[in-house]
């Protein structure tokens, strides 16, 4: 569980991924591979993909992101990416990669708030407890 | 030695100054053939001027006084065309101490006259520069030369200058960084190296100086100095620098963010927005949100006069990188034209939310964080 390329923290039913710089595509499979047997294993939720800690976005990394959030809703969960910065977000948008779908926050904290929105909703029509 | 030698044409005189013996190499220099020529008198050679001034017989005087007379100036040439020469009288004593005649040496000095001409020439342009500093200075940078524009510029006299080292009006820094040598390195290796840079004052001031650095060459050869022309652009970078403050400051003026609640943002744009207004208003903008960490950002277009496609790709883009950090837009203030526009244009909106007031934007803003803060108390309490 200690991958430097991504380390994971468990919050409750909840998964927190920091991306660290500078990934290549070694490190981005042990990190596909890491988040979806996680988020199997302790039938997450919720995960926060926190990528605060990149200053730099190019189209692969864009890429990747969007990849890992399919993952992560194909395995039954909701997942957010948190912490996307000024320079990147501007970046992103000029690659043209919208990633409209994907469920955006400032921060963990907000993006915790969004995922708990977003079962909130989805605990209106009649499933899951909402709070964990 | 030889050559010196071949250089001057020689030829003999008796002591009334007439040819007795020609070389070939006069009759090259004059055209005149030997049968032309001997037993003619010198004066063949002078201008009618220097004739009737009485120049011949001063020539031969002086000779005959001193054993040996120099002198320069025009002579003619069989077809009429003169020539600068340089000549040589020697006397020829006979046992008795009398003049028996003289040997006559010319140079044709015709194109060393021209070139002096132009070298002067080149010294007095260089000299009537008075806006530009002309330096030269040799391979260890001792200067040679300095014109008045170079005093001029640096407040520095030829005398206080000449024969000292060129690092003088360079700041302590750049001579520690090798400034200098990289110049000459980089001068030597292109032809000619052009750059600026701050140089330093008699009075111990800063200048902004634009220059070119050549090295002047022996032939193709070994480099021998180097010549600098530079011109003082401290006012014109002064008058630069303040244009862009200002630019930045009226750019700044004219993106104002306002926060109005917790986690709420204003953006009021006023007036025509520009590609390069529009680039720096998403700049702020997105620094605000992570600054206060806004969770709604209201876009009230209500005072731009008109909208293209360009502007409101501009606007779109924003919105779009504010929702991938997470913040949601709202816009408000569009007018009927406005709509008309964008609809025309095919600008599609996506999920924008738009209201038609800045109150009404500011109820549906606090209502979304609203909602956002109760989630996230209820989180905490419930976890």
């Amino acid at each position: 569980m200690a991958e430097i390329a991504a380390p994971i923290m468990r919050m409750g039913q909840d998964l927190l991924i920091t991306l660290q710089p500078d990934l290549d595509d070694l490190s981005v499979e042990s990190i596909e591979q890491e988040i979806t047997s996680e988020v199997a294993r302790i039938l997450a939720r919720g995960v926060l993909i926190d990528v605060s800690g990149l200053d730099v976005v190019d189209s692969f990394v864009a890429r990747v992101l969007a990849r890992l959030v399919r993952m992560v809703r194909l395995l039954g969960a909701d997942a957010a990416i948190v912490g996307i910065r000024p320079a990147v977000a501007i970046t992103l948008v000029q690659l043209g990669v919208s990633m409209s779908d994907v469920t955006t926050a400032l921060n963990p904290e907000q993006g915790m708030a969004r995922l708990r929105e977003m079962r909130a909703d989805v605990s209106a029509v009649g499933h899951h407890d909402i709070y964990s | 030695m030889m050559d010196s030698i071949t250089d001057f044409k020689v030829m003999r005189l008796d002591q009334a100054g007439i040819v007795r013996s020609w070389q070939a190499g006069a009759q090259q220099l004059t055209r005149y053939l030997p049968e032309e020529i001997i037993g003619k008198s010198v004066e063949l050679f002078y201008t009618a001027e220097d004739i009737a001034n009485g120049l011949v017989e001063t020539d031969l005087r002086a000779a005959a006084k001193a054993g040996r007379h120099e002198t320069q100036g025009w002579r003619v040439a069989k077809d009429g065309t003169q020539f600068w020469a340089y000549v040589v009288f020697t006397v020829v004593r006979d046992q008795a101490g009398g003049v028996r005649g003289y040997v006559m040496a010319v140079r044709d000095l015709t194109g060393r006259l021209e070139e002096e001409q132009a070298l002067r020439s080149v010294e007095q342009m260089v000299n009537s520069i008075t806006d530009c500093e002309v330096i030269q200075f040799d391979p260890d940078g001792i200067v040679g030369s300095w014109n008045p524009g170079a005093e001029k510029l640096t407040g520095y006299a030829p005398v206080e200058v000449i024969r000292k080292h060129i690092s003088m009006f360079y700041t302590a820094e750049d001579i520690r960084a090798g400034l200098l040598e990289r110049e000459m390195a980089a001068a030597v290796r292109d032809g000619s190296v052009g750059a600026e840079g701050w140089r330093i004052r008699k009075d111990g001031t800063r200048y902004w100086a634009n220059f070119v650095l050549s090295p002047i060459r022996e032939g193709q050869g070994e480099v021998k100095g180097y010549v600098k022309v530079g011109r003082d652009l401290t006012e014109q970078r002064e008058q630069e620098r303040l244009a862009k403050q200002q630019r930045d400051e009226i750019l700044e003026l004219s993106t104002p963010v306002i926060k109005v609640w917790d986690k709420v943002l204003i953006l009021p744009l006023i007036g025509t927005l520009d590609s390069g207004r529009a680039a720096r208003l998403t700049e702020s903008l997105l620094e605000r949100i992570a600054a206060d960490e806004a969770e709604v950002v209201i876009l009230d277009i209500s005072g731009v006069p008109g909208i293209d496609s360009g502007v409101a790709q501009h606007l779109l883009e924003t919105v779009e990188a504010a929702r991938l950090m997470g913040t949601e837009s709202i816009i408000s203030g569009v007018r009927p034209d406005t709509a008309q526009a964008m609809v025309h244009l095919g600008i599609e909106l996506g999920g924008l939310r738009s209201r038609s007031s800045l109150k009404d934007a500011l109820q549906l803003a606090l209502r979304l964080v609203g909602n956002r803060t109760e989630f996230a108390k209820g989180g905490v309490g419930g976890g």
